[in-house]
């Protein structure tokens, strides 16, 4: 579990890609994943799989980009596996599976180089409610903990006898009761102690909070926009 | 009994959190591992009952290497009561709670019954056992973690920062318990800061910084070692000090009636 989440988790890294404006950063994200979305053959499916791979080599995040890959891959092969036997060809089986994984791999890349401030700060310049973009980023920003919470509850259980790898699949999503209602009554818990604490730290007295950072655009960032829009509308007008 | 040789760990995302650690925790004993946040406490004593494997030594219980059995298999001789008890809690009463481990480990009806017995009244939870653990207070929920492992009756007990949340009342009835259990002829392992616990519970004391173990000795030895109090991050007991200020550093009473009387021959 661990493994899988790694790939969806942002880690502080000074690459070039990390250093990037956050807007730039979702902006290069939204080209993959629409590109993804609109082209379907294998040729610009390889385009898209380049791009991530060398923003992943740039972002030094190649080996956590492949585990998300690992994951995708697993629901890839069933999507495979029900087009071809829904009738499509293998071909275009195989191209619905690529698109998948590209999509999953688009969207993983912007939260493994972005922070959950820097996502705050992206989602706060939409003008996004403010309640709505701090639920948002909590809970980006908790996955990481409940991941850990998950752990230590699974080797509490674990340690009392439970074996979750043995049984017939009934009875082992049985045995996932000890784990599940001790990690969700905790989450409520946190949750409502987290509310708490905001309260009292004067969350929501002003309409309009003021914040320490802003967002700037620097002459790398308008070079990385200018680079990746003109591949962008050239693969769209090329390729599509 | 445990014996840990040559092991080093590292964290899957490659961090070491033991290096080169060599330990006999003999039979029968009561052991405290001691040291800073991040020492590696915790890791060390999740190789007892295999819910980490070393990724380099061998870590031994009766000259059985650990890397050949699974989590449950060491569960039945290795009871682990884990730091926070919300994150084992889960059934809808504490009878519920107590039996999982029990039936986890198929015994027969009549040793159940025995152990459910022995348990819900040495821990003083009958009251409680048709109630949801959830909604008990700190204090009950750990007594009902502490039944719900030992109700297996493990050889060895392994208890994670057991005094945390526990008024002294608490803390003083955990005492009589594990010393209970060492009467018992169980060997018991507790990580604790709680340093005046420890002192009153007077165990060998294994001391840990930065995944590596500093030294070994009983309470007395290692408390009052001012030096490598320092570099585990600990303050020594309120009861060294105070008798060592008074010129007193052979004799360091246990408990404070002791501490009342020397002090009054002093006076004398």
């Amino acid at each position: 579990m661990q493994f899988i989440a790694n790939g969806f988790i942002y880690r502080k890294s000074n690459s070039i890609i990390h250093k990037l404006d956050p807007r730039v950063k979702l902006l290069i994200s939204i080209q993959l994943f629409t590109l993804a979305l609109l082209v379907s053959d294998l040729y610009n499916l390889l385009i898209i799989f380049t791009a991530i791979t060398i923003f992943s080599l740039l972002g030094k995040i190649t080996r956590r980009l492949l585990r998300t890959m690992i994951f995708a891959t697993g629901f890839s092969v069933l999507i495979l596996i029900i087009n071809y036997f829904a009738g499509y060809s293998l071909l275009y089986s195989i191209q619905i599976a690529l698109r998948f994984i590209s999509i999953v791999c688009s969207t993983s890349l912007f939260f493994l180089v972005t922070s959950p401030d820097e996502l705050e700060y992206v989602l706060r310049w939409f003008r996004l409610p403010r309640d709505l973009v701090f639920a948002f980023v909590t809970s980006v920003r908790f996955v990481p903990v409940i991941l850990m919470d998950t752990l230590q509850i699974m080797d509490a259980q674990k340690s009392r006898g439970l074996e979750l790898e043995k049984g017939n699949p009934i009875a082992r999503i049985k045995k996932f009761v000890p784990i599940l209602v001790p990690l969700i009554i905790n989450e409520v818990i946190r949750s409502g102690e987290l509310a708490e604490a905001m309260e009292s730290r004067g969350y929501g007295i002003s309409k309009n909070p003021t914040s320490l950072y802003s967002l700037k655009l620097v002459n790398f960032d308008i070079i990385v926009i200018s680079i990746t829009m003109i591949s962008f509308i050239s693969v769209i007008l090329l390729g599509y | 009994m445990i014996k840990f040789n040559n092991v080093s760990y590292n964290h899957p995302d490659g961090t070491n959190a033991l290096n080169n650690i060599n330990l006999d925790i003999p039979e029968k004993s009561i052991t405290a591992i001691v040291g800073n946040n991040g020492a590696g406490k915790t890791t060390l004593v999740k190789h007892i009952n295999g819910l980490l494997k070393p990724s380099t030594g061998t870590v031994s219980i009766k000259n059985e290497d650990t890397r050949k059995s699974s989590v449950a298999e060491l569960s039945r001789n290795v009871g682990m009561v884990f730091q926070n008890a919300n994150h084992q809690l889960f059934a809808d009463t504490v009878k519920n709670e107590i039996l999982f481990g029990l039936n986890n480990f198929g015994f027969n009806e009549e040793f159940v019954k025995e152990r459910y017995e022995f348990v819900i009244e040495l821990f003083k939870l009958r009251k409680y056992e048709s109630i949801s653990p959830l909604k008990l207070s700190g204090g009950e929920k750990k007594r009902v973690c502490l039944a719900s492992v030992l109700a297996w009756n493990p050889e060895i007990l392994i208890l994670d920062e057991p005094t945390v949340g526990q008024d002294e009342l608490q803390k003083t009835v955990l005492l009589k318990f594990i010393n209970q259990l060492h009467s018992n002829k169980k060997t018991v392992i507790v990580i604790s800061h709680d340093i005046e616990f420890l002192w009153r519970l007077q165990p060998n004391i294994v001391t840990m910084s930065e995944g590596k173990i500093i030294e070994i000795g009983n309470s007395e030895s290692i408390f009052k070692n001012q030096k490598l109090m320092e570099r585990v991050g600990i303050i020594p007991p309120q009861i060294i000090k105070i008798f060592e200020g008074l010129g007193i550093k052979d004799k360091i009473p246990l408990s404070f009636e002791e501490s009342c009387t020397i002090i009054k021959n002093l006076r004398n």
